[in-house]
C-alpha cells in the first residue's frame, strides 16, 4: 500500500526534484564542468544535470603480475623504499560549516518541531506520527517562510547501504503526509542518514527505536 | 592475474575441484588457491639486529620488529605454514650470509623454505638510515637462492617486511602477495566521519578527508590512485566524488538530486556504477568515465542499490529490495538478463563479487536476527555462513589475492574492522581505537 502511495506521489516527487535543480547545476560547474549527460538504454532520465565532464582517466590496462617486485637475487642490489606522505589537507570550511548544523539545532529546538518514530525495517508513518506531524505542519504553515530538511535515520542493524536507502524512504514518508497535510512541498528537503548519525549509540532496543527517525530541521544557511 | 587462464566450457564442473565457474558467463578461470593446495612449510631464523657496538643500545631493537610483522605476513599469506624453528630442535647462532648448517636439519625436517636476515640504522641521530637485509634458503636446492636489500627511512621499516614477504609469495606462487595492500575506511571524528587508509595489517592509519561531514562507503579506483566514494559536504545533495590519495585533489563526479552512493568503478575503470534516487526512488546507474555518458540499469518501484562487479567487468551483483527486503540480484553491465541470486532468508546486502570470480561475499539476517557474513556461488549452488555470534557486521571486502575478507563488526561492543580467511578461519581484529571504524574497502595489488 505504502509502496503504491509512492508511486502515486512520483510526479509530486519529480516537481520537487526539478526546484532543485538551480542548486545542483551550481555544484557542477563549480567542481569544473558543464552540466551534460546522455541517456540510453533501459530508462529515460528525467534530469539531465548532475555529472561532471571533468573525470580524471580511471582506465586501467591491468597489472604486470609482479606487483613493482624485482624478485631475489642472489647478490641483491639495494632498493630505497620510499615512505607514504598522504595526509589530509584540514578543510578551512569545516569548522564554519560545523556551526551552521548547531545554529540549526537551535532553531529546530525553538520551532518545538518533533521527531517521528518508526518501527523494525519499516518507513510507515504511526498513527502517533501522524498526530505529531500534524502539529509540526502547524508551525510549517504558519512559517512559510522556512525551510526545512527532513531527516531520516536508522538504527543500528542492517547493513550501512541499505540503511541509507531505507533512511531515504523514511524522509520521504514524512515530507509527503506533511505535504498531505497541506504544506508547501518547497518548504521541505529531504536527506538520509542511514546509520551514520544515530541520536543514540547503545545496542539496545529503547536505543533503536530513538533511532528509527524522522527528523526536522530549520535551515539557517542556504 | 597472469597465472589465470580462460577456458571455454561446456560443462559444468563440481565445485571443490580446480576449476571455478563465474555464473551466466562462458568462461572459467583456473585458480591457483584451489582447497587441496598445500601450504609450504617456511621458517623463520631470524632477523637479527645489526650495527654493532656502536649502535645506541636499546634505541630500537630492528630486527626484531622486522622479524615480527614479516611472520604475520607470512602466517596471513595462506601461501605458507609458519613453522617454529625452536619447536622441532633446530637452534640457530649468529646469522651470516650463507646458510647455517642447521637449515639442512630443518629441511630434513620438512621445512621447505627458511628466510633469515639482519637490520640495522646508521648512527645519524634526526635521520637515521635504516637497512635491511633478507634471505631465502630453499631445502630444495639446499642452498641460499636469493636475497633482498633495502634502505629507507625509520618510517618504512614495516614496509621493508612486507616487500620480503611479497617477494617470497611472488616467487614460490608468481602473484604479488598482499603485504603492500591498504584497507580504507571510514572512522567516526566527533560528529563526522572521515575516510581513512592503513596498511592491510591496521597499521600505519592516514586520514583522506577532513571536510567535517559525513564520507561514506569508499571504493578504489583499479589502479589504487583514487578512491570513490560518497560525501555530504554539499548540504542539499549526497554527491560521489572522487579523491586522489597521491594529492588529496578531489573530485565531484555525480551531483545528481537526492541519494547518490555506493559507487564502484568496474575492473577495467571505464564505467561508474552507483545507486542515485534522483528519478524517485534508488536506482542503478552506469557513467562511462570516458565519455561522460549516463545509462540507467534497473527499472523499478524497489530500491536498487550496492553494485559491485564480476572480475570480467560483464556483470554486476546488486542488492535490491524489489521482492519485499533486500536481497541478491545480479544482471549484466548493460541492465539486462536480471535475475535473483539469494531465497534464503528475509534480509541479504551489500554484496562483493570475490577478485577470483567464485563466490559473492554478502551480508546475510540468520534466523536469530542477527546480521552476518555469508557467501554464496554466483551460480545460487553452495552459500555458507561465514560469522557467527552477537553484533552487526557489515560491509564485506575482498582481498585482492580472494583469499581475505575485511568487514565492520560490532562483535566488541563499537563498530571496529576485522579480517578473515575466505574459509572462515584466522578472525583477526584490526582496528583497536576510535569510537567507530567501518565500511572497510580493500585496494587492489599493487
Amino acid at each position: 500500500m505504502k509502496r503504491l502511495q509512492s508511486i502515486m506521489c512520483a510526479p509530486l516527487i519529480l516537481g520537487f526534484v526539478l526546484l532543485g535543480l538551480s542548486g545542483c547545476s551550481s555544484k557542477a560547474v563549480q567542481s569544473g564542468g558543464d552540466v551534460q549527460s546522455s541517456q540510453q538504454g533501459a530508462g529515460k532520465g528525467s534530469n539531465e544535470g548532475g555529472v561532471s565532464q571533468n573525470i580524471p582517466d580511471t582506465s586501467f590496462s591491468g597489472q604486470n603480475g609482479s606487483g613493482g617486485l624485482r624478485g631475489l637475487d642472489k647478490n641483491p642490489s639495494e632498493e630505497r623504499l620510499g615512505g607514504n606522505t598522504l595526509t589530509a589537507k584540514a578543510d578551512s570550511g569545516a569548522s564554519r560549516q560545523m556551526e551552521e548544523i548547531r545554529a540549526e539545532q537551535i532553531a529546530s529546538a525553538a520551532a518545538g518541531l518533533r521527531d517521528v518514530f518508526f518501527a523494525y525495517d519499516s518507513f510507515v508513518i504511526s498513527e502517533e506520527g501522524r498526530q505529531i506531524l500534524a502539529r509540526n505542519a502547524e508551525w510549517i504553515k504558519s512559517n512559510p517562510g522556512a525551510q526545512l530538511k527532513v531527516e531520516g535515520h536508522c538504527d543500528e542493524r542492517g547493513t550501512s547501504a541499505y540503511n541509507l536507502v531505507l533512511g531515504e524512504k523514511r524522509a520521504k514518508s514524512v515530507r509527503n503526509y506533511l505535504v498531505e497535510l497541506g504544506v508547501s512541498p518547497k518548504q521541505l528537503s529531504v536527506v538520509s542518514y542511514g546509520k551514520e548519525r544515530p541520536a543514540c549509540t547503545e545496542h539496545t532496543e529503547s536505543c533503536y527505536s530513538q533511532n528509527r527517525r524522522g527528523h526536522l530541521v530549520v535551515k539557517t544557511g542556504k | 592475474m597472469t597465472f589465470r587462464i580462460v577456458v571455454f566450457i561446456s560443462l559444468c564442473l563440481s565445485v571443490g575441484l580446480a576449476w571455478i565457474i563465474e555464473s551466466g558467463a562462458t568462461d572459467v578461470f583456473l585458480e591457483a588457491t584451489r582447497p587441496d593446495f598445500q601450504k609450504i612449510p617456511l621458517g623463520v631464523a631470524g632477523i637479527d639486529n645489526s650495527g654493532g657496538a656502536d649502535s645506541p643500545a636499546g634505541r630500537i631493537r630492528l630486527g626484531n620488529r622486522i622479524e615480527e610483522v614479516l611472520k604475520a605476513d607470512v602466517r596471513r599469506s595462506q601461501v605458507f605454514s609458519l613453522v617454529d624453528l625452536a619447536s622441532i630442535g633446530i637452534k640457530v647462532g649468529s646469522l651470516g650470509a650463507v646458510p647455517d648448517p642447521e637449515f639442512k636439519k630443518a629441511a630434513e625436517q620438512g621445512v621447505s623454505v627458511i628466510v633469515w636476515g639482519k637490520a640495522g640504522m646508521t648512527n645519524d641521530a634526526k635521520d637515521p638510515d635504516v637497512n635491511m637485509d633478507g634471505y631465502v634458503y630453499d631445502a630444495g636446492n639446499d642452498e641460499m637462492v636469493g636475497g633482498k636489500r633495502y634502505a629507507g627511512a625509520t618510517s618504512v621499516v614495516r614496509l621493508m617486511a612486507h616487500r620480503f614477504a611479497d617477494e617470497l609469495v611472488f616467487r614460490y606462487t608468481g602473484e604479488p602477495g598482499i603485504a603492500r595492500t591498504k584497507i580504507a575506511y571510514v572512522s567516526e571524528q566527533g560528529a563526522a566521519r572521515e575516510l581513512f587508509v592503513m596498511d592491510y595489517d591496521g597499521y600505519d592509519a592516514r586520514q583522506l578527508t577532513a571536510d567535517g561531514f559525513l564520507n561514506l562507503m569508499p571504493k578504489w579506483s583499479p589502479d589504487r590512485r583514487f578512491i570513490v566514494f560518497t560525501s555530504y559536504r554539499n548540504r542539499n545533495t549526497q554527491n560521489i566524488d572522487m579523491i586522489e590519495l597521491a594529492t588529496g585533489k578531489r573530485w565531484t563526479l555525480v551531483s545528481l538530486s537526492g541519494l547518490n552512493i555506493t559507487p564502484a568503478l568496474s575492473p577495467d575503470g571505464n564505467f561508474l556504477a552507483f545507486a542515485s534516487s534522483h528519478e524517485g526512488n534508488s536506482e542503478l546507474y552506469s557513467l562511462d568515465t570516458r565519455t561522460k555518458a549516463m545509462q540507467r540499469l534497473t527499472v523499478h518501484a524497489g530500491g536498487d542499490l550496492s553494485p559491485s562487479w564480476s572480475p570480467s567487468g560483464r556483470e554486476l551483483v546488486f542488492t535490491s529490495d524489489r521482492s519485499g527486503g533486500p536481497q541478491i540480484f545480479l544482471m549484466s553491465m548493460d541492465g539486462t538478463n536480471v535475475r535473483r541470486l539469494t531465497f534464503e532468508g528475509d534480509y541479504n546486502a551489500a554484496p562483493a563479487w570475490s577478485p577470483r570470480g567464485n563466490w559473492i561475499a554478502y551480508v546475510c539476517r540468520s534466523p536469530k536476527k542477527e546480521y552476518k557474513i555469508c557467501l554464496i556461488t554466483p551460480d545460487g549452488q553452495k552459500r555458507v555462513q561465514l560469522t557467527s555470534g552477537p553484533g552487526v557486521d557489515d560491509s564485506p571486502s575482498w582481498s585482492p589475492d580472494g583469499r581475505h575478507l575485511v568487514f565492520s563488526s560490532t562483535a566488541g561492543g563499537k563498530s571496529q574492522i576485522y579480517m578473515i580467511n575466505a574459509d572462515g578461519k584466522d578472525l583477526e581484529r584490526i582496528t583497536f581505537t576510535g569510537t567507530h571504524n567501518s565500511a572497510p574497502t580493500w585496494s587492489p595489488a599493487s
